[in-house]
């Protein structure tokens, strides 16, 4: 799945570590969310979407 | 020597576990080579297990560092660190009473728990992690490590198993399996970690 979890964030001049403490979850989670290797749950996509303010089909897009 | 591998005012957990592990070897050359007597060759390496106390402080410096520390991480180190002493403690007193007494029945079957008990807590403490762990990667990541330490036993028990009955290799003890099932658990964490610092963007 691709996401726009970078651009957002570069948008908001956080760091990783910012996002994953505003998330609550490691610094990696992000990291790996970030680069497509990991897919985060619908819960943890929620979150994501809200801390944005943002529906989710507008930071994750199918490849 | 990089920055994540230093912990703060200590040293680095590979110092500690190169540490640990040659003084295993220095050990057990002694021991093999008759330098050293049974008792002493088990005091030393009861000793030498107490390294596992900085080397387990140092890895959650390194994992704080990394951003892979999250409480159930510290449980499960703390609790696996305990089991670890107990499993050198119950080994060490398993071999010396096996080399020093007849062994049978509910004897021996008592003796065989000494040190299985604490492997017992290991696995115990690898499933509370699974469940303890709220942030879902890096129980992603400890489930892939687990199922790829599964497939390492069960690759290499049905391989070697085969072999032993047509008579190609030497028998094996089962309780190889826990140790083999760890090491294709870290094998698959160490992959997993190089694999996250190649993709690392701040």
């Amino acid at each position: 799945m691709k996401n726009r979890l970078k651009v957002l964030r570069a948008e908001r001049n956080w760091s990783q570590q910012d996002l994953a403490q505003r998330l609550e979850v490691s610094r990696q989670s992000v990291n790996a969310i970030e680069t497509g290797r990991y897919d985060p749950s619908l819960p943890l996509a929620f979150r994501i979407a809200a801390l944005f303010d943002m529906p989710i089909e507008a930071i994750f897009a199918p490849d | 020597m990089t920055a994540q591998g230093i912990r703060r005012g200590g040293r680095s957990r590979w110092f500690w576990a190169g540490l640990m592990f040659a003084s295993f070897g220095v050990i057990a050359a002694l021991r093999i080579t008759d330098a050293i007597g049974e008792t002493t060759g088990f005091i030393l390496m009861a000793c030498a297990m107490l390294l596992i106390v900085p080397l387990t402080r140092a890895g959650l410096a390194h994992q704080r560092t990394t951003g892979h520390l999250s409480p159930a991480v510290a449980r499960y180190t703390r609790r696996f660190m305990i089991a670890s002493l107990g499993y050198m403690l119950g080994l060490g007193i398993a071999i010396t009473l096996s080399e020093r007494m007849e062994l049978s029945g509910v004897g021996a079957f008592a003796i065989a728990l000494l040190p299985v008990l604490p492997i017992f807590a290991m696995i115990w403490t690898m499933a509370r992690y699974l469940i303890e762990e709220d942030d879902e990667f890096l129980r992603h990541r400890a489930t892939m490590a687990s199922l790829a330490g599964l497939g390492l036993v069960l690759a290499a028990g049905s391989f070697w198993g085969f072999l032993e009955t047509f008579g190609v290799v030497p028998h094996v003890d089962a309780w190889w399996t826990f140790p083999a099932w760890a090491i294709g658990m870290g094998i698959a964490q160490c992959w997993m970690s190089w694999r996250d610092r190649a993709g690392t963007e701040s």
